[in-house]
């Protein structure tokens, strides 16, 4: 996808990723490729990539891998908000639809990398290699 | 075309302004302008062909090496610096129409002995319509080239110097080209070259693009699936053999039930396997709640992220300046009552009353305010769900681990029984048993078969769908292709019927040709007993066969080539249907009176228009008395030795 045609509402990864998605989404065993969907690994990836204060702007080729009508309203948007608020300690960037996935993007397409890692490269199954991420060891 | 008039003024030895009307009457068809050597025949000749297409037209020489153009009594008369002109203006008749064509060029007089040209030439062309009207055709090279084409227009005006051409032996090339412009062969000549050329262009480009790459993919595409067809086909096979050894199972353990020795032993594995399949589900369920879980627990990573931005919202909440209307309120409130909350009076123009007043006009959009408070909320509601959440999956967990324990005791337990069964005294117990764990075994590798095998179709599919889409692309690489292919052969195919129909029109335009070439010939020559044929043939050589049969060309006299040439000429202009008139200089110069007592008699019935421009040597006597019954107009070029110049005079 060239960056002429981006769509506003939505999602872009880095081409370069979009093989980390598949891995962790395309199988039917939850244990060894625990996410539903790529939404999940997004937020997941940008969640992390806040955590460890890193981000990264899309550069090379991108991959639009899904809308922002997918973001669920309890819990999602909220994510993507706060990483929007604290990031820019400005209010403002509440009513900028574009800016809050821009952040989000940047942060998980830093995140990814780490995420791959501690799910797919540490040993241990990655389910719970998940629930080791999120602060609990059963490994 | 018929021509009706020649109007010369300026040009070459023609300083005064001459004209000549052409006969055009059908019974009195012959127009003869006399002149003796230099008087101006050549001039005149030279005039209609400038005046008709200029100095070169479709790079076709017309007039070439003749000196200047303007009268040189015009340019004496000059003073030097001054400019001269010379104009011709000819008035034809085509197809009903009434066409005038003038055309003008101009020198400067630089020094007594030099002109130069200053660069003006011009013609116009105008048709008159049947109201008298006079209306002016833009295109004059290309109307001329309707009416009788440049390259065409020597085979009807020539120089009877050199009319024999055509007989010469290595003139075959000549009469073939002649041929084809006067036949309009050529045209089709040139269709054929150029699809030739279109085919072989297209083939090319075929041969750079063809690559044979759909082939190649449906091979690979119908690999891929000959391949899926069997590894699911194998699957099948191997779910087929898990059901039988599940019924071999199902057979051994009745028979084991109906034991006595195994009863006991049978009913604890019975059970064993119900617990073994309730937990089993239970551990299921529990992973898959994990999965959803862990996976959407995205927040508990960002944790910091909410802390941070909440305490963003929260100091605006603090100042006051959310929601804005509570603000709004409370400062209109002390605005009114101009009492602030600590009982002083606000004085009205004081910093504390501007700044209520700045207060009061500085708020944020009811949009941002709206979002703001329902993010706060949104995120209080996130930031509690972390610790339940996180309770819930670690009891998930837990569970997990519990259900993971009691199924590795309950395993323990089955391979207790099977122990004993298999090590049972009784041999049909123990024999039982190990079939039955035989096909256990089965099971089992063939369910992780099976599992490899959804692996492989899983990996097919994708590799099917990834083909299919090189394959499309391939497909309208090949349409484009196929195109290319119809359209060289179309071209190749009618470049080729072309071909044929040129060789069939052209062999027999040489035949008609050929027939009427000898029909004239015949009528002109002088010796008609000792010539007994003309030929044309396949080649295009000209040949006369005499009476001994033999090919008597090379013994022509140049009166006798003259003959066939003009006979060849005649020939051709009766077959073509072209309507031009004949236009003669000096045609009889080399022919002795025989001959030309024979052409003077006969040339008049060969077209329509004949115009001669001769000297007094070459037509007299017997000759004229030929022509005088069909001369409609008839003119002497006197040339005055004095001036250098020339004039026209109606011989009456």
């Amino acid at each position: 996808m060239s960056d002429s045609s981006i769509s506003r509402d939505a999602v872009y990864i880095d081409k370069s990723v979009h093989e980390i998605y598949k891995q962790l989404t395309e199988g039917n065993d939850p244990v060894s490729v625990p996410f539903r969907t790529m939404k999940d690994v997004f937020l997941m990836a940008a969640s992390l990539g806040y955590q460890k204060g890193v981000r990264q702007p899309l550069t090379g080729k991108r991959e639009l891998i899904f809308r922002w009508a997918q973001f669920s309203p309890q819990t999602d948007l909220p994510l993507l908000k706060a990483l929007a608020i604290s990031t820019t300690s400005n209010i403002e960037v509440l009513v900028s639809p574009e800016e809050i996935v821009s952040i989000a993007q940047e942060y998980a397409n830093a995140g990814i990398h780490e995420l791959r890692l501690q799910i797919l490269e540490e040993t241990g199954q990655p389910l719970l290699n998940i629930v080791q991420l999120l602060g609990m060891n059963y490994r | 075309m018929k021509l009706e008039w020649i109007e010369l003024e300026g040009f070459r030895q023609y300083f005064s302004r001459q004209r000549l009307t052409f006969s055009k009457d059908a019974d009195r068809r012959v127009t003869v302008i006399h002149g003796v050597n230099g008087a101006g025949k050549t001039s005149l000749f030279l005039a209609l062909n400038w005046c008709l297409y200029g100095r070169i037209v479709d790079n076709i020489t017309i007039i070439d090496n003749v000196g200047e153009l303007v009268s040189k009594e015009a340019v004496a008369r000059t003073p030097i610096g001054g400019k001269v002109q010379a104009s011709v203006t000819v008035c034809f008749l085509h197809d009903g129409e009434r066409y005038r064509i003038r055309r003008r060029v101009e020198v400067m007089k630089e020094s007594a002995e030099i002109i130069v040209p200053t660069g003006y030439e011009i013609a116009t062309m105008m048709r008159v319509q049947s109201d008298g009207q006079a209306i002016e055709v833009r295109n004059l090279i290309g109307m001329m080239n309707s009416i009788l084409p440049a390259n065409v227009r020597q085979y009807f005006l020539f120089d009877g110097e050199k009319i024999d051409n055509f007989a010469k032996p290595e003139a075959a090339a000549q009469v073939k080209q002649a041929i084809d412009l006067v036949l309009k062969l050529e045209l089709l000549n040139r269709a054929r070259y150029h699809l030739n050329l279109a085919a072989t262009e297209y083939r090319k480009e075929l041969k750079q693009k063809s690559s044979g790459e759909l082939r190649k993919l449906i091979e690979q595409e119908e690999q891929a699936r000959k391949v899926r067809e069997d590894t699911q086909a194998r699957i099948r096979e191997l779910t087929d053999e898990i059901q039988s050894a599940r019924l071999k199972i199902k057979d051994i353990d009745q028979k084991l039930d109906a034991l006595p020795n195994a009863q006991a032993l049978q009913k604890d594995r019975q059970r064993i396997e119900r617990d073994l399949k309730q937990r089993g589900d239970e551990r299921e369920k529990a992973v898959q709640y994990i999965r959803d879980l862990a996976t959407t627990s995205h927040f508990i990573l960002a944790q910091s992220a909410f802390a941070k931005a909440l305490g963003v919202l929260d100091t605006k909440r603090e100042r006051g300046e959310i929601p804005s209307s509570i603000r709004r309120q409370f400062v209109q409130d002390l605005l009114d009552e101009m009492k602030c909350i600590c009982g002083r009076d606000i004085e009205a123009g004081s910093l504390e009353y501007q700044r209520l007043q700045q207060l009061m006009q500085k708020s944020i959009s009811s949009k941002l305010e709206n979002e703001v408070l329902d993010t706060t909320a949104a995120l209080r509601v996130v930031v509690e769900r972390v610790q339940p959440t996180l309770l819930d999956l670690r009891e998930t967990m837990d569970q997990r681990v519990k259900l993971s324990e009691i199924i590795r005791d309950l395993e323990g337990e089955q391979s207790d029984v099977e122990r004993q069964l298999k090590g049972s005294p009784l041999e049909e117990i123990s024999r039982l048993e190990k079939n039955r764990e035989e096909y256990r075994d089965d099971i089992e590798r063939m369910t992780l078969e099976i599992g490899t095998c959804e692996g492989e179709v899983k990996s097919l599919n994708a590799r099917i769908k990834n083909l299919e889409i090189e394959r499309e692309k391939a497909e309208k690489a090949e349409a484009r292709e196929r195109l290319l292919s119809k359209k060289m052969e179309i071209a190749q195919r009618a470049a080729d019927a072309i071909e044929n129909a040129y060789q069939a029109h052209a062999d027999d335009m040489r035949q008609r040709i050929e027939v009427k070439t000898k029909e004239i010939f015949k009528s002109l020559v002088w010796k008609e007993s000792h010539f007994r044929d003309i030929q044309l043939g396949p080649d295009f050589n000209l040949e006369v066969i005499d009476r001994y049969g033999f090919r008597a060309r090379p013994e022509l006299s140049a009166g006798e080539r003259q003959v066939l040439s003009l006979s060849f000429i005649t020939a051709m202009s009766r077959v073509s249907g072209e309507e031009a008139p004949l236009v003669m200089d000096t045609p009889f110069g080399r022919l002795s009176s025989q001959p030309r007592d024979n052409i003077t008699r006969y040339l008049p019935e060969l077209t329509d228009q004949l115009i001669l421009f001769v000297t007094d040597e070459e037509l007299r006597g017997q000759s004229l008395e030929n022509l005088k019954p069909r001369i409609g107009a008839e003119y002497r070029l006197e040339f005055n030795p004095d001036t250098s110049c020339t004039t026209i005079e109606e011989v009456k």
